[in-house]
C-alpha cells in the first residue's frame, strides 16, 4: 500500500461568474489512496464543484488539482446522468465501448443483476434507485483507481441505500479502490468512511483520517468560571448553560482533569460544532500521521 | 452494422440516434418511390390529362427543391440541439467525458456520424431530385441556374449539409440550450446559403454580347442565364434598357443625341454551371472546416 495521495490540491479556487463570487477558494488538501473519503458540508458548500474539478470536468480558476488520468477514474454525478434512450444492456455495452481494455463486464453485470433489473428496459423508465444502480455499475465496470461519487445515495429509500452501499463497499474493498463521496447527510457515510474532508463556504474546514480527527477533538465540561483555562487550547465552540460550560476543543497539552470532565465527541458533534462556528480555525491533519495509525 | 468501424464513441452515437438515421433512410426511400411514380404519371398519364401530364411532377419537384434547401438547416439544427447541446443541458456530457475515451473522440464521433449520414442522405436525395428534374430541365422554374435545381443537382448541396453539421457542432457547444442552439444553427446556416446564393453569379466574370440597335434585343445563346441587359453608347457607357423607350416610345429607336450604338447583354453560359458549383462548394467546405476547427477549439478550452 502506497501513501501517495490519490488527489492533491494546492490553492484551488473556482469562480463560475464574476458576479457570483467564489464557489471554492484557497483549498489545499491531500486525500490518501485506497481509502473511502467522505466529502461533507452543507448544501452549496462547493462539494460538487470539488468533485467536478477532480473528475476533470471543470478547470480551476486558480491553483492546481492532481488526480488520476481519465482512464483510471470514474465519476457519478449527483443526478446520475445516463442516456435515457438506451436500454440497461446498451448502457453497459457503452461502458465496454468507451473503456476498451479496462471494462469488467462481470462486476458491472453483477451490480445490475443484484437489483433484479431487466436488461432490455430503457433507462428513461427506471426508478431513481435503479438509475443509481446502473450508474454505479457503469462506474465500477470501468475498474477505476479512484471513484468519485456526488451525493450517491441522496434519492434512495433507506433499504435501497443500505443494499447499494453494501454492494459498493464490497466491490471497492475487493479492488482497493479509492473512493471519494459527498453528502450533506453524515449518517449516510458514517461507518463507511475512514477519511473526511469538511467543506463549508467554499473552504476546507477539516481534513484528515476519521480516527485522527476524533482523537484531535475533545468535549470538555466544567464550571463557567474556569473559562480562562481554555485559552491554552483551540476552542471550536463553547456553550454556557447556567454555571456549566461545555466546549468542543482541540486540546494542546494536558487538560486539568480535576476541573474538566473530558469525553470523546462523535464525528457528527465535531462536524456540527464546526458548521455552527464559521470562525473556528481550519484543521488539516497530514496523511503522514494516519499512515502510522493505519 | 457490426463493422469494426462502428466501435467506441461512434457506436454510442449511432445507438443514441439510430431512430433519426432510420428516418433519413425512410425519407430517401419515400422520395425515390414518389418521384418514380410521378415520372410514370408524366410519361403515361398524357391520355388521361392531355393538358398538363407533368403537372403533379412539376408541383412535387417545386416542393422538393425547397425541401432540399431546408434539409441542411434541419440537419444542422439536429446536430446542434439533440446531439450536442442536449448533452450539455441535461448533464449527460459528464457521463461521456469521464470515460476512458477522450472528449475529442466524443465530439469527433458526433461529427463523423453526422457527416457520413449527411453526405449519404444529401447525395442520394440529389440523385432522386435529378431523376425527377430531368424531364423538366430547362422549363419555367427548372432552369439549371434557378434556385432549387441549381443547388439540388450539383455538389453544393452536399457541402451545405456538411456546413450544417459543422455549424451545429460549434453552436451546440456555445449555446448550451437545445432549442436555442437549434434555432441559431438553422439561422446561421440559412444566412450563409442566402448570402452565397446572392453572390453566386458574381464568382465568375459574365460574358457580354453586343449587337446593333436595329433588329431589337440580342438573342442569347441557348440555356444562358441573363444577368443584365441595356444599351451601349459611343463613349463606351451603359444605359438601362428602357432609356430610349422613355423618349421615342420604341425600344429600338433612339434619339440621335443619346449616341446609342447598340445593345449589350451580360450572361452566364451553361458551361459556367460546374465551375460555379466547384467554387461555391469549395467556399462552403472551407467555412465548414473553420466551424469544425472552432468546435474543437471550444472543446479543448473547456476540457483539455
Amino acid at each position: 500500500m502506497t501513501d501517495d495521495p490519490v488527489i492533491e490540491a494546492t490553492g484551488l479556487g473556482v469562480r463560475y461568474a464574476r458576479r457570483r463570487g467564489w464557489a471554492l477558494r484557497d483549498c489545499s488538501f491531500r486525500l490518501p489512496a485506497h481509502r473511502v473519503c467522505a466529502l461533507v458540508g452543507p448544501n452549496g458548500a462547493g462539494k460538487s464543484t470539488l468533485l467536478a474539478l477532480a473528475a476533470g470536468l471543470l478547470r480551476p480558476t486558480e491553483g492546481t488539482i492532481g488526480a488520476p488520468p481519465r482512464e483510471e477514474m470514474a465519476y457519478v454525478g449527483q443526478d446520475k446522468p445516463l442516456y435515457p434512450q438506451l436500454t440497461v444492456d446498451e448502457t453497459l455495452r457503452m461502458g465496454r465501448e468507451l473503456n476498451p481494455g479496462r471494462w469488467d463486464a462481470k462486476s458491472a453485470e453483477r451490480i445490475v443483476g443484484e437489483g433484479g433489473l431487466d436488461g432490455s428496459v430503457r433507462i428513461r423508465s427506471l426508478s431513481g434507485g435503479q438509475r443509481t444502480r446502473v450508474a454505479l455499475a457503469l462506474a465500477l465496470g470501468k475498474r477505476p483507481r479512484l471513484l468519485l461519487l456526488d451525493e450517491p445515495m441522496a434519492d434512495l429509500d433507506p433499504l435501497a441505500r443500505h443494499r447499494l452501499m453494501g454492494a459498493l463497499m464490497a466491490d471497492t474493498a475487493d479492488h482497493g479502490t479509492s473512493v471519494v463521496m459527498s453528502s450533506h447527510i453524515l449518517a449516510e457515510l458514517e461507518g463507511a468512511c475512514d477519511h473526511l474532508l469538511l467543506v463549508d463556504g467554499g473552504r476546507v474546514r477539516l481534513s484528515g483520517a476519521v480516527d485522527d480527527l476524533l482523537a484531535a477533538h475533545c468535549l470538555l465540561t466544567g464550571p463557567a468560571t474556569a473559562v480562562a483555562d481554555l485559552a491554552a487550547h483551540t476552542v471550536v465552540e463553547s456553550r454556557t448553560t447556567g454555571r456549566q460550560l461545555t466546549a468542543l476543543a482541540r486540546p494542546h497539552g494536558t487538560v486539568d482533569a480535576d476541573t474538566w470532565q473530558t469525553a470523546e465527541p462523535s464525528l457528527e458533534e465535531i462536524l456540527l460544532a464546526h458548521l455552527r462556528s464559521p470562525g473556528a480555525p481550519a484543521l488539516a491533519l497530514a496523511p503522514a500521521t494516519e499512515a502510522v495509525g493505519a | 452494422m457490426s463493422t469494426p468501424i462502428l466501435t467506441g464513441p461512434r457506436w454510442v452515437t449511432v445507438r443514441q440516434h439510430r431512430r433519426v438515421l432510420w428516418m433519413l433512410s425512410a425519407v430517401v426511400a419515400t422520395s425515390l418511390a414518389g418521384v418514380v411514380a410521378l415520372r410514370g404519371w408524366a410519361a403515361y398519364g398524357a391520355d388521361l390529362y392531355p393538358s398538363s401530364p407533368d403537372g403533379p411532377l412539376r408541383s412535387a419537384m417545386d416542393v422538393a427543391g425547397i425541401g432540399m434547401l431546408l434539409l441542411p438547416l434541419l440537419v444542422g439544427a439536429f446536430v446542434a440541439g439533440p446531439m450536442v447541446a442536449r448533452e450539455l443541458e441535461s448533464g449527460t456530457y459528464r457521463l461521456a467525458l469521464t470515460q476512458s475515451s477522450t472528449p475529442r473522440a466524443w465530439l469527433a464521433a458526433k461529427i463523423t456520424v453526422a457527416s457520413v449520414a449527411a453526405v449519404a442522405c444529401s447525395a442520394s436525395l440529389a440523385g432522386v431530385y435529378r431523376l425527377g428534374w430531368m424531364p423538366l430541365n430547362g422549363t419555367y422554374q427548372f432552369h439549371w441556374a434557378d434556385r432549387g435545381p441549381y443547388e439540388a443537382t450539383g455538389t453544393v448541396i452536399v457541402a451545405y449539409y456538411l456546413l450544417g453539421v459543422a455549424v451545429g457542432a460549434l453552436v451546440g457547444q456555445l449555446v448550451r440550450r437545445t432549442i436555442a442552439a437549434m434555432a441559431v444553427t438553422g439561422l446561421a446556416t440559412g444566412l450563409v446559403m442566402v448570402v452565397l446564393g446572392a453572390l453566386r453569379w458574381s464568382l465568375l466574370p459574365v460574358r457580354t454580347l453586343t449587337t446593333p440597335t436595329a433588329p431589337g434585343v440580342p438573342k442569347l445563346p441557348r440555356d444562358a442565364l441573363m444577368m443584365d441587359l441595356g444599351l451601349t453608347t459611343a463613349s463606351g457607357g451603359r444605359l438601362p434598357e428602357g432609356a430610349c423607350f422613355a423618349h421615342t416610345r420604341s425600344m429600338s429607336q433612339c434619339p440621335p443625341d443619346m449616341n446609342v450604338t447598340g445593345w449589350y447583354v451580360d450572361y452566364h453560359p451553361v458551361t459556367h454551371y460546374w465551375p460555379t458549383q466547384s467554387i461555391e462548394t469549395a467556399v462552403v467546405l472551407v467555412l465548414a472546416a473553420l466551424a469544425v476547427r472552432g468546435a474543437f477549439a471550444v472543446l479543448r478550452k473547456r476540457h483539455p
